[in-house]
């Protein structure tokens, strides 16, 4: 998967490009409009991340032009989270937007959804390791033993085992699995994840499927 | 430009002067002038009856045929006209000092009486006005009637009416500057309340914000003016209080995880550490910048919501589900404190589904911070037709009366020693409050005896829709 960053911040810039490249894609970065534009223009890319704010050509021209010719996925980043600017933004052309200061998580998250063609196809049994969830009938087991859990329980670890190997941050989770699109200042995810781990890891020998990564959020995958 | 008020009064003033004093003058003048021509015409009228009557004695024919110069000196006035005739001959008098022509008019015949309908008007080659009568006359000496002509050009009535006049325009324009001075100031001497408060207001500023406008014997007119530029002064002085203690109060709340960030990364860098410190530091940087981003987002929400223009969308939702939702978030939560949630009443609000539920979860995360352990918290709805109550109920230690008012002030917190000061930003309940004021409902807190209530009010739907 290729991916076009276009970011006049140097920091920014940088900490996009090398957290994308780690996360699996090939990222080209463009400093400005006119360089990401004629890179847009001259390669495939699979999905342009788009700052609003640059000097020269700003992200909503570089857009305008795109769309011109291209209909690759686009996410524009912007620092002004006013309702007319994102309404401008996709009018434009936009798939997505991100409002700075935004959770690469999200990011990752976001561009994942732009890249996948198609309807979402959910999983009927996810299983990581010897944990089970038939997601149909709403069964999880480990080891061949059945365990009960209640329906966020269930909602959240269903969440994490179709997003394994992902870091997925507190806020990703709070809107996806309860819909609660704001940040709050409670530590409820946490408390969730924790007594999550306590029905499916705790009673278990086996290795522990939910990791915290210190301070973004939680990764789903059998430790190595 | 600017216009001044008393610039435009005093000339309002001077053209309503010229006004009146112009239409009496003319009027005084049309009436001298009617006045004047009605004597001249009787004058005439007059004479040509003396005459006629003269030529009814026969020494009079005898005198005009043998010394008509006495007629000419007798009528030695340049203005006047005299001619005697019978008719197709030669005149027997022309008096004739200003050489007008002889005018034609048709004689009034000899029988018939003299009026003043008899005078005929008309103007001489300079615009002069110019009167004449024409009138047969019996005389003793002819079966013919004689023909008297008498005439006179009123050069110096014209001369007179024209004094007159330009002495009424004189009048008329020192009246009107008179006037216009004189409303002038008069005008100024009204407005000088206006100005004092003028220059009272140009000293109030920033810096003397509690400053108020006074003015001695301020006329009637001017109080209410005064009265509500001092209650705008007062909304403003509040208002700018409250911002300055925002500020004060945001400048201090970024201090704590700021320090942090410092504090720790310079600790940090005095020496090398293993790769593990470094992890631990950058984690823990994570979290202070989080705390900000998240003391912005609130900072930006609230001042966006206090902008008049600030919108909301409106939907019925259904308050059991509502709570179903947010007790299902905090579940957990919850059981780590042993509390229970117990919803009870059935009800719709009228209220934006995302920021009901922002409101929501600041009070049921609030109540779950402060309940006592083992206890349960309440959620209670109740709906009448003025709109729907919603409320979150816990156990725990009262909020002092005293600081119930200032629960919705951002950055309060009741208990000074911050408890959980680096998850909570100090700003949930004045969000909640923001967010009742965008619904036009409002936000109250009570508590007694162990029980602490928030109550949610949210007015009925007012469109049918």
């Amino acid at each position: 998967m290729r991916i076009l960053v276009v970011e006049d911040e140097p920091k920014a810039g940088d900490y996009l490009k090398n957290g994308l490249t780690e996360s699996g894609y090939v990222v080209d970065l463009a400093r400005n409009g006119v360089d990401g534009l004629h890179l847009a223009r001259e390669f495939a890319y699979d999905a342009v991340v788009l700052d609003v704010m640059m000097p020269q050509m700003d992200g909503w021209q570089m857009l305008e032009k795109l769309r011109e010719k291209s209909d690759t996925p686009v996410l524009f980043l912007t620092a002004r989270g006013e309702l007319q600017d994102r309404i401008k933004g996709l009018d434009l052309g936009a798939d997505d937007y991100l409002v700075k200061p935004f959770s690469f998580a999200e990011l990752l998250a976001r561009l994942r959804t732009l890249m996948r063609r198609g309807p979402v196809r959910q999983d009927e049994m996810l299983s990581v390791g010897d944990l089970q969830v038939d997601v149909v009938k709403r069964k999880v087991t480990r080891a061949g033993t059945r365990i009960t859990l209640t329906n966020k329980e269930f909602a959240l670890l269903q969440f994490f085992m179709a997003n394994q190997g992902q870091v997925l941050s507190r806020t990703l989770i709070a809107s996806r699995v309860w819909d609660m699109n704001f940040d709050s200042d409670t530590n409820v995810v946490d408390v969730a994840v924790r007594r999550l781990r306590q029905k499916v890891e705790d009673p278990f020998d086996s290795l522990s499927v939910i990791h915290t990564v210190r301070g973004v959020g939680y990764r789903c995958e059998l430790e190595t | 430009m600017q216009r001044s008020l008393t610039v435009r009064l005093a000339l309002l003033f001077a053209l309503l002067s010229l006004v009146l004093l112009g239409t009496v003058g003319t009027g005084l003048y049309h009436e001298l002038e009617k006045q004047l021509a009605l004597r001249d015409d009787a004058a005439l009228v007059t004479r040509v009856d003396q005459i006629r009557t003269l030529l009814q004695d026969a020494n009079s024919m005898d005198l005009i045929r043998n010394k008509p110069r006495l007629f000419e000196n007798m009528l030695g006035n340049p203005e006047a006209l005299l001619v005697l005739r019978f008719s197709g001959e030669k005149p027997l008098i022309e008096v004739n000092p200003g050489k007008v022509p002889i005018p034609e008019v048709p004689p009034v015949s000899s029988t018939e009486r003299l009026t003043l309908s008899a005078v005929q008007h008309t103007v001489d080659a300079h615009d002069v006005p110019f009167i004449a009568v024409a009138a047969d006359a019996h005389t003793t000496e002819s079966k013919h009637s004689l023909q008297i002509i008498a005439g006179r050009v009123m050069s110096e009535r014209t001369r007179l009416l024209e004094s007159y006049r330009d002495r009424i325009v004189l009048l008329v324009v020192a009246g009107t500057g008179l006037a216009a001075l004189a409303a002038f100031f008069l005008v100024r001497l009204g407005l000088r309340p206006l100005r004092k408060l003028a220059s009272q207001t140009e000293s109030i500023g920033i810096t003397n914000l509690n400053a108020r406008v006074a003015l001695a014997n301020a006329p009637s007119e001017l109080s209410p003016l005064v009265d509500a530029f001092n209650a705008m002064l007062d909304r403003l002085a509040t208002g700018f209080a409250q911002m300055s203690q925002l500020t004060a109060d945001m400048a201090h709340d970024l201090r704590t995880p700021i320090a942090n960030l410092l504090g720790q990364t310079e600790v940090a860098l005095g020496i090398a550490r293993s790769a593990e410190y470094y992890e631990a530091l950058i984690a823990s940087n994570f979290e202070e910048f989080q705390r900000l981003s998240r003391m912005m987002d609130n900072m930006l929400f609230l001042a966006r919501s206090e902008h008049p223009e600030a919108t909301i969308e409106h939907a019925h939702l259904d308050v059991a589900s509502e709570y179903e939702r947010v007790t299902d978030y905090f579940e957990g939560l919850a059981a780590e404190r042993s509390l229970q949630f117990e919803a009870n009443g059935y009800g719709t609000v009228w209220a934006d589904p995302v920021l009901l539920r922002r409101a929501l979860a600041n009070l049921v995360a609030n109540a779950v911070q402060y309940a006592d352990p083992d206890t349960t918290i309440l959620l209670g709805c109740e709906a009448d037709g003025s709109g729907t109550r919603i409320w979150v109920e816990n156990t725990g230690d009262a909020i002092p009366q005293s600081k119930l008012p200032r629960l919705f002030d951002r950055f309060y917190r009741a208990d000074t020693a911050r408890r959980g000061s680096s998850q909570s930003s100090g700003m949930g309940l004045s969000i909640v409050r923001t967010i009742m004021t965008l619904h036009r409902g409002r936000s109250t807190a009570f508590s007694t005896a162990g029980q602490t209530r928030f109550i949610l009010f949210f007015p009925a739907c007012r469109t049918n829709s």
